[in-house]
């Protein structure tokens, strides 16, 4: 369990890491909080010669909000989205998606950006960004672009990075007035274990009257997903064939994975149980019912 | 669901007993009995334990270890010249190169030696050691191994347990050799023509008249998975030559006594050309038993003449040493309420190599039955190669596995007959004095005092708040016992110096349970100076004398009876001084508050200074005691098991839990779990009831969520990230140990022991929990919400199938 020799890069700007992407390109990797990354080349899966470091650039690890809503650095770390009463305020699901990674140790070293451009088919802030309408600002000497998080996904492990791009921020619009969100992280092994699936809601409205509802969720295809068709939901009361018609649709847009947490159908069961959990907790937490 | 009546009185014989014991330990002991702080927990808690991990030496080269890829296969070549030219790589090894070395045995292993150091010509599992590389460092030593290169012919593999035992399937060792390390193995020549490497036989009564004659006969088959120790410290082992060209080995090991004869063994040398040293252990739990890379490290060392030293990674350690998976088959009569007879067929899984998969067979196998009165017993316990890796000894000894089978069918049957469940086992429990299924009369048996404290903590005989919503609220008890291994040795020297102070030399291993502690408290009761005045020397082949094992709950009764003894042999010395100054009895002196005087009259005595002053008339003197425990067996009849005594004493254990199931998703939420063991004579309180909980808490992973999941003999959770262990996050919501105290005549002052015990029972416990909230019984381990959830499933689709048709 040892890396073989590399060289560690240091740019000082988001340029100057981009030129060394392009230049050494795929003997060349972005580390962040490194996290993964380490445990991949120490496991020898993996092996980059050069590793471009980006914790030397300053100026990416910022949380702060203006009218337009919240904007996170790529280098900010899951354990300060957590804690931080910005988002805790203005986005509570999210503070709490972030707070349900792993465990604090790994929290506390890896970074948003790491976490979001590392794909993995299970992570959970995806589907709270997704639900949120969050937008990723993409960095390249040529341009900056921002792409809508759900067209960031492309697969297992794909994402929207064209080479030389780096994830430099996460901005996230203010929530529809009056809507709540929620993340249920569902673990089906050690509570401290990743989810099984995640399932983040969000909902205008109450249980007589759901102005809008909108559904993200993790671990229940090679990619998080963004459910559509939710308008079928709207001016609805909230009853129990709703509920059942709304799990019939994520249940057609989701291709489970079966793996060590749960084989195709129990996570299809799950994502069932867990998306009408999800909205009735959201609809019965309605202040002015 | 069918409404369970209680009938009993929980009040039994047991709990008198119980008491009159507290009051006997209170009242006279000082030390023994107290719950004092852990020896080690000053350095634990400041970071200054010596671990192997910590040793350096100049010129330490590390190691690094190429496995094999195949579950099976022949080796047809291996190429690892360009490794061997690597700067700063000091030796690449093969299997071939061991066997050539001169006057090497190139295979090892407790009962049989079918374990080479390094792959000869065959691989057996994936991971299997195949080349091994000690190089200036660790990095080197990785590098060089991606240099190396190997071609195998993949063979057919043999991965299930009850597929091994087929005459059609492939056979993993033609030749077996016997260790001579146990006696009764010695004879076993089985293996030519199968994958049974041992098969246990036990035979009382006639089974099969008694199921013809069987109002109701049970069938069932329980299964648990392979599964992983996870001690916090991997295997780590350093070897190297002193400067009398001596063999001297640091290593994490809970066996240094017999690693010093394995070693012996494989390199033909005198055992006093060999030293072994333990420092501190970070958790050991079953998998540092035995030889593991100590065979490696010392072959290493020999070779290339310098310090070398091996640390696996937590991924080797998957591969390295597993828990057995087990096939339990149970057949049980039942007349008149009764049960009358049991029939069990046992399959472990060895892996590929039969570590001490034999002995567990054996010892624990003779177990399967189950602690309660049956007059008919037949056990077929069959230790089962296969192409995985190898299974050895795990906290509970095998016992764990058959106690989820029998203590599962105890309750099927309670609920069948519409017996409750603890009334039915207090019913069936073995008496003091009466006959184990092996013929062995128990001794100190608190079998039924632990299930009636089980049952009164968890508040049986109430009713249980009510289920709400999706969740389902169920209770669940099982009992069982564990035997202790027998027989084993165990020997101690006390050394006392003239201020009183005292050096224990003993070859127990401190791997966390208190062992130390348990032998401080013995040794100062004993001399009757302070806790603080006694030291441990930790285990060093050169001076601390031969101990058996440290694993088995055996430590407080073995090396706790030797230490004694040899205290007690220094106080003997002393008071026969005091006792000639004074001109009084030696037998009625005593010692206490480092003094020893006349019982009653404490002015009448010397300080211990005193005494020594007065037999050497001089300063500085020691005082040396030397004791060993030997227990003794009578060996059982190989034909039918039975023995007039096969074990010193017993552990019985119960468990009693109320959990929630939530019936949408399968979730488990233990809300209430007390573990009960029976100590014997609690030696330290608070110990005995961390070790409670401590093995209960393994075994609550490896009841809901652990297990070595393989596909074609891959392992595809072989590492933390997603091989899960119980997390604080885990916890029961109220969570409590209770130890019962019954003494045993010849344990030093009443202790028997306490390590395992609070393992036995905790499957069986939660899995009746779980049939009394939703009325589903799961017979595989481990009992994943998904499991729960296609059971209910599968029920709810037969409701609606008998509905329609
Ligand atoms: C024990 C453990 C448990 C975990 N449990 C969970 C869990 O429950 N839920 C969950 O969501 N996650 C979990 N994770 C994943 C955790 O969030 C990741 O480790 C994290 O996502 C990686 O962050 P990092 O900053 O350490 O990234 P690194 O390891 O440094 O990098 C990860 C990948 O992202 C790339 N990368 C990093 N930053 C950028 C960037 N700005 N632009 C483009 N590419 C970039 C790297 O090149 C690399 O490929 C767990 C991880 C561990 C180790």
């Amino acid at each position: 369990m040892t890396i073989p020799v590399f060289e560690l890069l240091r740019p000082k700007t988001l340029a100057e890491a981009s030129e060394l992407l392009l230049k050494h390109g795929d003997d060349a990797r972005l580390i962040a909080g490194g996290t993964t990354l380490v445990i991949l080349m120490k496991q020898r899966t993996v092996y980059y010669p050069y590793l471009i470091d980006l914790q030397g650039i300053s100026g990416l690890d910022h949380i702060t909000a203006d009218g337009e809503g919240l904007r996170i650095g790529a280098m900010a770390t899951q354990r300060a989205v957590e804690t931080s009463l910005l988002v805790r305020r203005s986005f509570p699901a999210l503070a709490d998606a972030f707070g349900k990674i792993g465990n604090v140790r790994v929290r506390t070293t890896a970074t948003v950006g790491g976490n979001l451009a590392h794909a993995d088919y299970r992570l959970d802030p995806p589907p709270v960004l997704l639900i949120l309408g969050a937008d990723l600002v993409l960095s390249s000497p040529k341009q900056t672009r921002t792409v809508p998080i759900k067209d960031f996904y492309r697969g297992l492990y794909e994402t929207a990075l064209e080479p030389g791009e780096i994830l430099a921020e996460v901005r996230v619009p203010p929530a529809p007035e009056g809507s709540r969100t929620l993340y249920l992280k569902y673990s089906s092994l050690s509570a401290n274990d990743w989810p099984c699936l995640g399932v983040a809601a969000l909902l205008k409205g109450n249980a007589k009257r759901c102005d809008e509802l909108r559904l993200g969720v993790g671990g229940l295809a090679e990619k998080p997903l963004l459910i559509e068709g939710l308008e079928l939901a709207r001016n609805e009361t909230i009853t129990d064939s709703l509920l059942d018609e709304i799990a019939r649709l994520v249940d057609e847009q989701i291709s489970p994975i079966s793996d060590l947490r749960g084989s195709e159908w129990y996570k299809r069961e799950m994502a069932r149980v867990f998306v009408k959990r999800a909205i009735c907790a959201l609809a019965e937490e309605d202040p002015h019912l | 669901m069918k409404k369970l009546t209680l009938t009993l009185s929980l009040k039994g014989e047991g709990r008198v007993r119980v008491k009159r014991l507290r009051d006997y330990v209170m009242a006279d002991f000082s030390v023994v009995g107290h719950s004092v702080y852990r020896k080690d927990a000053a350095q634990k808690a400041t970071g200054q334990v010596l671990h192997v991990g910590n040793i350096e030496m100049s010129g330490m080269l590390h190691v690094a270890v190429l496995r094999s890829p195949y579950p099976h296969a022949q080796i047809t070549r291996i190429d690892k010249a360009r490794a061997q030219a690597l700067d700063g790589v000091a030796a690449v090894l093969t299997g071939a190169d061991v066997a050539a070395m001169p006057g090497v045995d190139p295979y090892y292993g407790p009962a049989f030696r079918d374990q080479p150091i390094l792959a000869v010509d065959r691989v057996r599992h994936i991971g299997e050691p195949v080349v091994a590389v000690a190089a200036a460092d660790r990095r080197l030593a990785e590098d060089a191994l991606q240099l190396v290169e190997i071609e195998y012919e993949p063979l057919p593999p043999v991965l299930d347990v009850l597929e091994a035992v087929k005459p059609e399937s492939p056979v993993l060792h033609p030749k077996l050799r016997a260790a001579g390390t146990f006696a009764d193995l010695a004879h076993v020549r089985a293996g030519q023509s199968s994958n049974v490497c041992y098969h246990f036989k036990l035979r009382k009564g006639d089974v099969e008249k008694a199921f013809a004659e069987a109002d109701r006969v049970f069938e069932d088959t329980f299964r648990s998975p392979p599964a992983q120790h996870v001690p916090m410290e991997p295997h780590i082992t350093l070897a190297y030559l002193d400067e009398s060209q001596r063999i001297n080995v640091w290593s994490a090991t809970q066996t240094p006594s017999y690693v010093r004869t394995e070693l012996s063994a494989i390199f033909g040398l005198p055992m006093n050309r060999i030293r072994i040293r333990v420092p501190y252990l970070g958790g050991g739990y079953g998998a540092k038993l035995y030889a593991k890379l100590e065979p490696l490290v010392t072959a290493l060392a020999l070779i290339t003449r310098q310090p070398v030293r091996y640390a696996l990674t937590r991924e080797e350690e998957f591969v390295t040493i597993t828990k057995h998976g087990v096939v339990a088959k149970l057949k049980t009569a039942v007349k008149g309420g009764a049960i009358t007879a049991r029939k069990c067929e046992v399959y472990w899984d060895t892996g590929a190599y039969a570590e001490i998969g034999p002995r567990i067979v054996h010892k624990s196998g003779y177990t399967s039955a189950g602690p309660y009165r049956m007059p008919n017993v037949w056990i077929d316990g069959y230790c089962v190669y296969t192409n995985k890796p190898p299974a050895g000894a795990f906290r509970g000894f095998g016992v764990p596995q058959v106690i989820w089978a029998y203590d599962s069918q105890m309750d099927i049957i309670a609920r069948a007959l519409g017996a409750d469940p603890v009334e039915f086992r207090l019913r069936h429990a073995l008496d003091e004095g009466e006959a184990f299924a092996t013929g062995t009369p128990v001794r100190a048996f608190g079998l039924k005092p632990a299930i009636s404290r089980a049952a009164e903590a968890i508040g049986w005989s109430k009713p249980k708040t009510a289920s709400s919503g999706a969740k389902a609220r169920g209770r669940g008890i099982a009992s069982g016992v564990k035997a202790v291994l027998t027989p084993s040795i165990s020997g101690a020297i006390v050394t006392m110096s003239a201020d009183g102070s005292v050096n224990i030399l003993s070859s127990t291993v401190e791997m966390g349970q208190g062992a130390e502690t348990m032998m401080a408290q013995i040794v100062a009761e004993e001399l009757g100076v302070a806790f603080d005045q006694v030291h441990i020397v930790q285990p060093d082949t050169d001076i601390t004398p031969y101990d058996t094992i440290t694993a088995g709950s055996r430590s407080t009764y073995h090396m706790g009876n030797a230490v004694r003894m040899a205290a007690a042999k220094i106080k003997s010395e002393l008071a026969a001084v005091v006792a000639a100054k004074l001109e009084v009895n030696p037998e009625d002196l005593v010692a206490q508050g480092r003094r020893i005087f006349v019982r009653g009259s404490p002015e009448r005595g010397m300080t211990i200074g005193e005494a020594f002053l007065a037999k050497f008339g001089s300063l500085g003197t020691t005082l040396t005691g030397e004791a060993i425990c030997q227990t003794t067996a009578i060996p059982m009849d190989p034909e039918t098991g039975q023995s007039e005594k096969c074990t010193e004493y017993w552990f019985p254990s119960a468990t009693a839990v109320e959990l929630e199931v939530d019936t949408e998703t399968g979730q488990v939420d233990i809300l209430k779990f007390f573990a009960v063991g029976d100590a014997g004579t609690a030696i330290n309180p608070k110990h005995c009831e961390q070790q409670l909980l401590g093995s209960a808490i393994t075994h609550l992973g490896l009841t809901l969520f652990e297990e070595m999941v393989f596909e074609e003999g891959r392992l595809l959770n072989g590492s933390l990230l997603d091989y899960q262990i119980p997390s604080i996050k885990d916890m029961p919501k109220e969570f409590r140990s209770i130890v019962v105290q019954v003494p045993h005549e010849s344990g030093p002052f009443g202790a028997k022991g306490i390590g395992e015990t609070g393992a036995l029972t905790v499957s069986a416990a939660i899995a009746n929990a779980i049939e009394d909230a939703v009325g589903i019984r799961i017979r595989d381990l481990p009992i994943t919400p998904e499991r729960i959830l296609s059971h209910l499933a599968a029920r709810r689709e037969k409701e609606a199938h008998r509905k329609s048709s």
